[in-house]
């Protein structure tokens, strides 16, 4: 049972973490855009759930009430209707991705706007600070998803039995991780993806290529939120509340970037092997944390040390492995490849 | 619940709130400096700057609650310590990366990991003080050790008497010393610099050591004002790049001015809204702050030092 649990969870935490690697490696990787807001996107696509999905479905059900108190009343009677009808709960699911995806997208490509124009260091800065306010007020705010009392949101799988639960969102989160990884290597290796990475390498060739690296960034930066809040969406629905406080930025923009750093930023494989050992890493971290902190006999909680001992790996890569694990490799287009036979022969 | 500050009406001239935002100005003046600094000779933001102010926190508290020092009495050590641990910073994480020719985007990178270390030891240190003390240790203030002054509270004497002093200082080390015209020419153009045989090396070493200083001065005078968790620097940290690319990140003087707009508009105008909206208004005023931000960005994205008048009019007649 506890290994079962521990590969579930393993298997768990890879897709959402491979959703969120891969859209950064999208903005960062590709584009060379420093999104230091990841974390953002992510928030809105649990706002998506916990703070839109919730109210149309309150609307639906005609429930009333505050926030808080309404979506428990809320969760317990969708889950009852989703235990006669497991197609309603698929069917939420999707509504919330796609809701998660478009006001990701959307908030996303605006936000960057007020600094696209300007140098990395001030965009970065500036997501930063977008992401930090964002998780500020929804703290805050009791009325967008409950502040830090969080609110519910319905379980999709609510006809598998409670033992199977995790088993469920596993192949759930495994198959959104595969779409969304088949979607990121389609939209990469076309000329959009070329473009992304003659952007990242220099701005001044793309515009005298008659590109507009403005719109490229608010594009790129648009999809790859819409990619995140919809990892978002599904952490929101597995774990079935939303608690604004669970989505800080250490572990929503920081880790993403170290897992796409550690695998290899601007190549999706290296992203897959990041994203993997990070996960099996930090689920074991995770799992054992009181062991650890019984065998060290640490004085304090073993989360502190999480963020030690992952701050010091990513400044080791950065110093000694750069590239990553698998480094990125030039593109061959079919034109190139033929090219090189031609060469060969001569 | 509500606190008494929030129950006086709107006509009432609030003094407190003003001596609040006063000192809270005054507070992100010096975090503002220390970002700039390094910004202007190192070339990265430093995301960690909020962190290394609540280190500084933590050694006033540290030293208040073991040898019963009180926090104004240790300015000096935590002024050391800090900018011991800028110096670090620098010599340790950032200057391997730049001798190996790291990019912009490497290094703020780096700064946020170091800021997550940093995260990691404040939090393990809290607990692990607490265990020693037996006090609470992960959420603390200082309001009940200041004194008076005249009706004035002595955090608002002292951090303005920190200002000016730190301002007088500076203006007269660069503009007036060697060393600071060195460093001057080392900032606006390092390799020009180099060539007329300035070690552009200690310039950098220097301002690392400013940086961190001012930050942890700010860090042991900021529990005087509010509480202080070891989170608090991740919170901090939007007014600090507000106030300073509202400032410029141009020049030190632009932290003056934009850590005086932040940070009064951040607390007296919030303050004066709640009169009309509420007092659940009072969370927003980090809004406030990127409300700012952004609007910067887009008019004058280079601060205030950047602009026509500050360049033509006012900064020819201070100096």
């Amino acid at each position: 049972m506890a290994v079962d649990y521990l590969i579930l969870n393993i298997i768990i935490w890879f897709s959402i973490y491979l959703i969120i690697a891969l859209s950064l490696n999208i903005e960062y990787g590709y584009a060379g855009i420093p999104n230091f807001g990841r974390a953002m996107a992510v928030l809105i696509g649990a706002i998506a759930v916990g703070g839109i999905v919730n109210r149309v479905l309150l609307h639906i059900l005609s429930i009333d009430g505050e926030i808080i108190q309404s979506t428990g009343i809320l969760k317990s009677t969708v889950n009852s209707m989703i235990s006669q009808n497991p197609l309603l709960g698929i069917g939420i699911l999707v509504f919330s991705l796609v809701v998660a995806g478009l006001i990701g997208a959307l908030a996303g490509g605006l936000f960057i706007i007020p600094s696209v124009k300007l140098r990395n260091d001030y965009l970065a800065i500036t997501l930063l600070a977008i992401s930090e306010v964002l998780y500020l007020i929804s703290n805050y705010n009791r009325s967008i998803i409950g502040g830090y009392y969080g609110v519910n949101t319905p379980d999709i799988l609510a006809w598998v039995p409670g033992e199977h639960r995790l088993f469920g969102f596993a192949i759930l989160g495994l198959i959104l991780a595969l779409l969304v990884y088949l979607f990121t290597e389609r939209l990469l290796t076309s000329p959009f993806g070329r473009l992304l990475k003659a952007m990242r390498e220099n701005e001044d060739v793309v515009k005298s290529f008659g590109r507009d690296p403005f719109k490229l960034k608010v594009k790129t930066v648009a999809i790859g939120s819409g990619v995140a809040a919809m990892a978002g969406a599904f952490y929101s629905l597995l774990s079935s509340n939303v608690i604004a406080s669970t989505f800080f930025r250490v572990e929503w923009t920081f880790f993403p970037f170290l897992m796409i750093l550690l695998g290899g930023s601007g190549n999706n494989k290296g992203v897959v092997l990041g994203v993997l050992s990070f996960v099996v890493a930090k689920v074991l971290l995770i799992v054992y944390k009181f062991e650890i902190k019984d065998i060290l006999n640490l004085p304090f909680e073993a989360t502190w040390l999480e963020y030690i001992l992952f701050g010091s790996i990513m400044l080791l890569i950065l110093y000694y492995k750069p590239h990553g694990l698998l480094e990125e490799k030039p593109i061959f287009t079919p034109a190139l490849k033929e090219l090189k036979k031609k060469n060969q022969k001569i | 619940m509500t606190p008494n500050y929030l129950k006086i009406g709107i006509g009432e001239l609030n003094m407190a709130v003003l001596e609040g935002a006063i000192v809270y100005s005054n507070l992100l003046v010096l975090l503002g400096i220390g970002l700039i600094i390094t910004y202007i000779t190192t070339g990265v933001p430093n995301f960690a700057q909020g962190s290394m102010a609540i280190f500084g926190s933590y050694i006033s508290l540290s030293l208040w609650l073991t040898f019963g020092i009180n926090p104004y009495f240790s300015l000096p050590i935590s002024f050391l310590f800090g900018g011991t641990l800028g110096i670090l910073i620098y010599l340790i994480f950032l200057k391997p990366l730049i001798r190996k020719e790291a990019k912009v985007v490497t290094l703020m990178i780096a700064t946020l990991a170091i800021d997550i270390i940093f995260l990691g030891i404040l939090g393990a240190y809290a607990e692990t003080l607490r265990t020693i003390v037996r006090k609470s240790t992960k959420k603390f203030i200082f309001t009940p050790l200041d004194f008076d002054f005249f009706q004035f509270d002595g955090i608002l004497i002292i951090s303005s008497l920190i200002i000016v002093t730190i301002f007088i200082t500076l203006f007269y080390l660069l503009h007036r010393t060697k060393f600071g015209i060195a460093m001057r020419a080392s900032m606006e153009n390092p390799s020009l610099a180099e060539i007329m045989g300035i070690n552009v090396e200690y310039t950098r070493i220097f301002s690392w050591f400013l940086s961190g200083s001012f930050a942890a001065l700010a860090g042991s005078l900021l529990p005087f004002r509010q509480e202080i968790v070891p989170l608090t620097g991740t919170v901090i940290i939007v007014s600090i790049f507000a106030a300073s690319i509202v400032g410029g990140l141009g020049s030190i003087y632009g932290a003056l001015a934009g850590g005086y707009i932040i940070g009064i508009s951040e607390s007296a105008i919030t303050f004066y809204l709640s009169g009309f909206f509420g007092p659940g208004i009072l969370v927003y005023g980090k809004v406030i702050s990127l409300t700012i931000l952004v609007t910067t960005l887009i008019l004058a994205p280079k601060g205030i030092v950047g602009l026509k008048i500050w360049r033509n009019k006012i900064w020819p007649w201070i100096t």
